[in-house]
């Protein structure tokens, strides 16, 4: 009937400049819908790759090694200078050593085979040769014994100059402790099996005569204060001699033990310290084959025992229950060959390669407990094999009298597996165990890279948090969202969410100095606090309940909360003021004292009570945060129904406020956990870093996320140390990845369980 | 009525009919009654048992009066219908009857309201068990998050009853009671939120029945319903009359004829007239009722 009424302006909207109106929203729209998706991808894009980076980083941990050969030629050598006794690289492995068991030294280049310089050991008129001994690899000792019972002591040396901007390595024989033998045999017989073993305080050389007895000799260094020469002073130690042929001695690195092995497989420990001098035990290395070859492994801790059956384990000396030394058989490798002719040893790991008779050299870490590299050398036998100082290069002299001289990658062979996550006999340790200890004062030191107590400190200083965040926050956000007045839930709210915006850096100062030695004075007043501060929460609210109307409706619905806050400044000055009293009457005056001496618990002052109290105060506006919005977003219609049906307001919240706000309080809870696992500054600060694992509350912790923050700057780049702590922190990635995800799957499911209409 | 209210009456309407003038003739009769295919009946409130009863019924919002002096009685086993234009407090007279209006914290009630001859606003009223007794249902169905046994055995956990055998019958009798048992019979375990808009507002009717209360309130129960889920929500409140005595706030005024025994118009906070549905559509008493009824506003 009636037209519709016109539009005041008349807008035609089929004019061309809608048109191109319409285009540019469509543009707009568009250009917003790739703007938003690009973000999110990119999001992605970033996660991804520093998952990348981490992994690329960690990789060359648990790539294996390779060696292959760069050069093959004939032995420098003279005719008739007698079989190679030693062979040796110098650091840089261009030149290399040969000693000949007739006291030659041939100097060579690895490269080539040219001879650079030549040397005879000098050997006094009228006596032979009759023994050889290498000291360790790290020295560059070797001695000769003679037929008197003498011994020649050298050392190879180099020197480094640079003319004309090249690299010239010179090298040197040195006699450290003078050119005259050293007197060893005090009955003057030659010696077999010689050994050396040289300290900073003393000098040990040993042997054994042919009719069976040990010819031990320590040589005890002085000083002389004017010409700062070192004189030395023989001090003859008797040793009783053992039944059957002896093959080998050794002298630890302290020269407190020698072991000394005789017939097939037996090894006699005797105790240089003991006055007695008496043989302290014997003990059978193999169950019936015999012994092929004992060496020391770096730091002169371990014997390596190889077999004439190929087998090669590792034992050193276990102080027992009884506080009595055993030497034990801490492992066992992997068999690579059907007997060991010679195990060497890296100069800088605990890592060793062991060639075989059937022309292979295999590669191993004793620590690690693992085989890096096993590789054909030769196709005839090898007679000796050398490693370089940097274990990137090896010698292998073969039975055609040919050098050949490998190049060795082999980065990271300390990490395995067992050496993160299991338990790991370590040197001079009494049993297998969990150890985090990267770095030490000494060159010769096991790296334990357990990664296990550094995860435990990570769940223990987490646990903790969450112990005192999440009930707490979990609480107050129940009674925020579901009973507090709203004009002061809009101040509570942003009160507890601006705590959230407190640096950790200051929580982390904040509990390290000031609340750890708080508590620690106080912990008979903090430990009734943490007691009587619920309790006395719950005597108010009943008190109150008690008190007549009159007085209960002066206070608003809702304000009730507020009255707590006299009650627990009440409480916490009583509980403080009565912890002096507390501790002089139960605790003998100290509580700390107390703790340790009658319950046997250790008592570090910055311990996971600190952490908990700290990071939970980090951690509860986070799960508040959520969890309240979470709660009080439930519809009102839902908790009506519930009330209209005769619930209390309790039943209500219970039975359904909090099962349709559970999805929100789990994501809630998950994140909070997620913040107190990635949490860095509080734990640096407040745990003390000891990387052990007790669930004690009083003892500290190592976290994984304090750990890089503390060693990463203090580990060379590429280092196994350095890829460990970015596996660490791949680890911790994983693990806040994995929990996030695991979260948002429960979360997702519980939604759609229990999500709200 | 004052002229008073006459004038703010032709206000309203004039306030309300600005943008889309309806042009309605107003009718001598206000509704055909018969079209809508009800039983005529002669009903009178004096021979009714009463089972609610409002006096002196005073409700303010903060300083504003939503309900003005309200006496009225709710007749036993009879459904009473509640119309009027939005806002009139319709809704909130209605939440009286169980206290909801508790919930509100500027609400302020003042006179009685008699359950059984007992005033359900005097100190040491236990709320939740007077709501047990007075169920209510809401505009928007309102089922928990829990499968539609759960939902119908609600009410009767929160009273610590769990046997299996007790919780099993009441159940089975509330959903047939609420016309829903053939329907989800073979699902009970379900989540209640699978449910259509009109099954899950009968399984709320279910789960108030569950619970035995002696009243049931019904705050628009279908009005965000499609009309068939109304059409079914409708014939189960005439099955429902037999055992429960029913209020129910409508704004949809042929509802209000089908279902009601009685029928209460209520503007701004006044009753303005309260009879049996017959009459008040028929034949009403005041002005305003029938410009209400007759659509002149609303």
């Amino acid at each position: 009937m009636m037209e519709p009424p016109s539009a005041p302006g008349k807008v035609d909207f089929s004019d061309p400049k809608f048109a191109i109106r319409r285009r540019a929203r469509r543009l707009t729209d568009h250009g917003a819908r790739w703007a938003i998706g690009m973000g999110g991808v990119s999001v992605i894009i970033a996660i991804m790759l520093i998952f990348l980076y981490l992994l690329t980083e960690v990789m060359p941990l648990f790539s294996g090694a390779s060696m292959h050969r760069e050069a093959y030629y004939a032995v420098p050598a003279e005719d008739g200078d007698g079989a190679t006794a030693l062979l040796a690289m110098e650091e840089q492995a261009e030149v290399g050593l040969r000693v000949t068991e007739k006291g030659n030294a041939v100097f060579f280049n690895t490269r080539t085979g040219d001879i650079i310089k030549q040397e005879s050991v000098r050997i006094p008129e009228g006596r032979t040769v009759t023994s050889f001994a290498s000291g360790t690899p790290t020295s560059g000792l070797f001695a000769f014994g003679l037929s008197d019972g003498s011994v020649v002591v050298l050392r190879h040396d180099y020197k480094i100059t640079y003319p004309d901007d090249k690299r010239l390595i010179t090298p040197l024989l040195k006699y450290p402790f003078g050119e005259d033998p050293l007197l060893v045999s005090q009955t003057g017989k030659s010696l077999a099996n010689l050994t050396i073993r040289d300290g900073d305080t003393s000098l040990m050389l040993a042997g054994s005569t042919a009719d069976g007895k040990l010819e031990v000799m320590r040589f005890k260094k002085e000083e002389n204060f004017i010409t700062e020469e070192i004189m030395l002073k023989p001090e003859p130690v008797e040793l009783p001699s053992v039944s059957g042929e002896i093959t080998s001695i050794l002298i630890d690195i302290r020269q407190e033990w020698m072991f000394v092995g005789s017939g097939k497989q037996q090894l006699n420990v005797y105790n240089l310290r003991d006055p007695g001098g008496g043989l302290h035990s014997q003990i059978d290395l193999t169950d019936g084959t015999s012994v092929s070859t004992i060496d020391y492994l770096l730091g002169g801790i371990s014997l390596l025992v190889g077999e004439d059956n190929g087998q090669v384990s590792q034992w050193f000396l276990v102080r027992d229950e009884a506080n009595q030394w055993q030497l034990q058989k801490i492992r066992s490798f992997e068999k690579t060959a059907d007997q060991v002719i010679q195990i060497e040893t890296e100069q800088r790991r605990k890592g060793f390669a062991v060639a075989g008779n059937d022309g292979a050299v295999s590669i191993y870490n004793a620590t690690a407990q693992r085989t890096v590299l096993t590789q054909q050398v030769t196709d005839s036998k090898i007679k000796r094999v050398a490693m370089s100082p940097r274990a990137n290069a090896l010698l292998v002299l073969d039975d055609k009298q040919q050098l050949g001289f490998w190049r060795v990658e082999n980065e990271h062979p300390e990490i395995s597996w067992s050496v993160l996550w299991g338990k790991v006999w370590y040197e001079s340790y009494e049993e297998p165990d969990y150890v985090w200890q990267s770095s030490a004062s000494s060159n010769d030191f096991e790296p334990k890279l357990s990664l296990m107590p550094l995860t435990f400190g990570t769940l223990k200083a987490a646990f903790y948090a969450m112990l005192l965040a999440a009930p707490l926050a979990i609480c107050g956000a129940i009674f925020t969202a579901y009973f507090m007045a709203p004009t002061m839930r809009r101040k509570v709210k942003p009160v507890v969410e601006l705590m959230e915006a407190l640096p950790t850096v200051i929580l982390g100062f904040l509990a390290g100095l000031w609340l750890a030695p708080f508590v620690e004075h106080n912990l008979p007043g903090i430990f009734s606090l943490l007691v009587l501060t619920p309790v006395a929460i719950v005597l108010m609210s009943f008190v109150w309940v008690q008190l007549p109307a009159r007085i209960r409706l002066a206070v608003p619905d809702g304000w009730e909360a507020a009255l707590l806050i006299p009650v627990i400044i009440v409480t916490a000055w009583f509980c403080l003021g009565m912890s002096e009293t507390i501790e002089a009457a139960f605790f003998n005056g100290d509580m700390r004292t107390w703790l340790n001496l009658e319950m046997g618990i250790d008592f570090d002052q910055r311990n996971a009570l600190i952490v908990g109290l700290a990071m939970g105060f980090a951690v509860i506006p986070t799960i508040f945060s959520i969890a309240e919005d979470a709660i009080f977003s439930v519809p009102k219609h839902l908790s009506n129904g519930s009330l209209a049906l005769g619930a209390t307001p309790w039943q209500t919240l219970m039975r359904v406020v909090l099962l349709t706000a559970s999805p929100g309080i789990f994501s809630a809870v998950m994140i909070g956990f997620g913040r107190a696992v990635g949490e860095t500054m509080i734990v640096l600060m407040a745990t003390g870093n000891t990387p052990i694992m007790d669930w004690n509350i009083f003892e500290g912790m190592r976290t994984l996320a304090a750990n890089i923050a503390t060693e990463m700057p203090e580990s060379e780049v590429g280092s196994t140390h350095f890829r460990v702590l970015f596996l660490a922190a791949f680890v911790l990635f994983m693990f806040t990845f994995v929990v996030n995800t695991v979260a948002e799957i429960v979360r997702q499911r519980l939604r759609i369980r229990y999500g709200s209409l | 009525m004052s002229e008073l209210t006459r004038e703010a009456l032709t206000e309203k309407e004039a306030a309300d009919t600005k943008g889309a003038p309806k042009k309605q003739e107003p009718k001598a009769h206000a509704m055909d009654m018969s079209a809508l295919g009800r039983q005529s009946r002669r009903l009178d409130l004096a021979n009714e048992e009463v089972c609610l009863e409002a006096k002196n019924l005073d409700l303010y919002y903060g300083k504003s009066q939503a309900l003005k002096s309200i006496n009225m009685v709710i007749p036993k086993k009879r459904v009473t219908a509640f119309i009027g234009p939005s806002g009139c407090g319709k809704s909130t007279l209605l939440r009286c009857f169980n206290r909801m209006n508790d919930l509100v914290d500027i609400c302020r009630v003042e006179g009685e309201v008699l359950l059984d001859n007992s005033n359900i606003y005097e100190k040491g009223v236990d709320v939740a068990d007077l709501r047990r007794r007075v169920g209510m249902v809401f505009q928007k169905p309102n089922p928990f998050p829990k499968s539609i046994y759960e939902n119908v055995a609600y009410g009767l956990r929160i009273q610590g009853i769990s046997q299996k055998r007790v919780l099993d019958e009441t159940v089975e009798w509330a959903l047939r009671g609420a016309a829903l048992w053939n329907e989800v019979k073979d699902r009970l375990q379900e989540n209640a939120l699978g449910l259509s808009g009109g099954q899950q507002q009968r399984l709320v009717i279910a789960r108030t029945i569950a619970v035995e209360p002696e009243v049931l309130l019904l705050d628009e129960p279908a009005s965000a319903l499609d009309p068939i889920s109304t059409l079914k929500i409708e014939e189960l409140i005439n099955e429902l009359k037999s055992k429960f005595t029913i209020a129910i706030v409508t704004h949809n005024m042929q509802q209000a004829a089908r279902v009601s025994d009685y029928t209460a118009f209520m503007y701004i906070g006044d009753l303005v007239e309260f009879g049996s549905t017959d009459t008040l559509f028929t034949n009403p008493k005041q002005k305003a009722t029938e410009d209400y009824i007759t659509g002149r506003y609303g």
